[in-house]
């Protein structure tokens, strides 16, 4: 028996002429590809104007969230007028406050600020993706086809398998978490491994009785990682 | 830069591709034009400004010579632009930059490769020539 699984829409406005546009196309890009891979999908916001009825009619198919970079909230007033009403709206400016200022439009000029902004951006979008999901059904790890319109490309990032007490699971993007952790400066010794689940408990679901198992599994595939290797795929 | 175009600039508008690499290099194309190559004569303004029907960038690009760069087919850049009574003088497609790179792994929608970027820096001249003429041949501003 398959398990309709509720896909939640995610359109950002990608504002050209602003940094927070940039923001909120690569937060939610990583959304997408990492953090809720199963449970999300994406449109060019333009299409609503530009693009078929399938694509008109995306925010009346999925529950949807708007990513603005600015309080215009292009995403969401495009999104209602062309499509349907929107579940939640977010801003950038509102999530980052000022911290959105030290940022850049394009990637040639992208620096650590950048970075931290699109994965603080896109945590609040898994939050609320989370927040959707409670309200509308069953989140189920299982994705399944919906109908309507969507990115064809924005394929899930691949994961990576740690055996935890004999059983072998799958972390979707585990060599981006590790990527990201590296980034952090997080230590590959037994110092860090409080910081490595809490940074994988973003992007999978650790139940608290499997937190002792994940953290040595966590530490011996980071420590692999850091020395060149990569997780299993 | 905000969304207050330069006065007499020729404007440059990529599309919002967000899933693919084409939407990404629409982007920094744009970026190369009106930071690098063409800046004080060419600028930017947000697509999705024009789908809320924003009454200033409405009239912006019906004032201003604009060059749009889509990433695909469907061409939600220049399609807006001409729904909002934009002039449109010029629509490049991303896809036809990659006639003259076959097998060119460009990225993909968050980072460009060496091979995105020569083929992004390839529209980017492009662009910026046409913006040049624009400016040189026909008056910009109306």
């Amino acid at each position: 028996m398959s398990t309709e699984v509720t896909k939640v829409g995610i359109i950002a406005c990608s504002g050209e002429a602003i940094p927070e546009g940039t923001i909120s196309r690569l937060a939610t890009l990583r959304v997408l590809a990492l953090l809720r891979p199963n449970n999300t999908v994406t449109l060019c916001l333009p299409l609503f104007l530009a693009g078929n009825e399938a694509e008109r009619k995306f925010a009346k198919t999925h529950p949807t969230i708007t990513v603005d970079g600015c309080d215009k909230q292009c995403a969401k007033w495009g999104t209602e007028e062309h499509s349907g009403p929107v579940s939640s709206a977010l801003v950038v400016t509102g999530i980052l406050g000022t911290k959105a200022a030290g940022c850049h439009r394009s990637s040639r000029d992208a620096s650590q600020p950048d970075k931290e902004s699109v994965w603080a951006v896109a945590e609040r979008i898994a939050a609320e993706v989370d927040t959707v999901l409670l309200e509308t059904g069953p989140r189920d790890d299982v994705a399944t086809e919906s109908s309507g319109a969507q990115c064809s490309c924005s394929s899930p990032a691949p994961g990576g398998k740690l055996t935890i007490q004999g059983e072998t699971v799958s972390i979707p993007g585990l060599a981006l978490i590790f990527e990201q952790c590296t980034e952090r400066n997080i230590p590959a010794e037994a110092s860090g491994s409080a910081a490595l689940l809490d940074a994988v408990k973003i992007y999978h679901r650790v139940l608290p009785e499997e937190e002792a198992g994940y953290r040595s599994a966590l530490l011996a595939a980071y420590q692999t990682f850091r020395s060149g290797s990569r997780p299993t795929k | 830069m905000g969304n207050e175009p330069i006065e007499n600039a020729v404007l440059v508008i990529p599309c919002s591709g967000i899933g693919k690499v084409h939407g990404l290099m629409s982007r920094e194309a744009t970026y190369l034009v009106t930071d690098e190559l063409a800046p004080g004569q060419t600028d930017t303004l947000c697509l999705a400004l024009l789908v809320k029907g924003d009454s200033e960038a409405v009239a912006t690009v019906r004032s201003h010579a604009c060059i749009t760069i889509d990433g695909c087919a469907k061409a939600c850049a220049e399609k807006n632009v001409a729904m909002a009574g934009g002039r449109v003088s010029k629509a490049v497609q991303v896809a036809e930059a990659f006639k003259n790179h076959r097998g060119a792994k460009p990225g993909n929608a968050t980072a460009l490769t060496d091979d995105g970027w020569i083929i992004t820096r390839e529209i980017a001249d492009s662009v910026a020539h046409e913006a040049f003429r624009l400016r040189n041949c026909e008056e910009v501003a109306r």
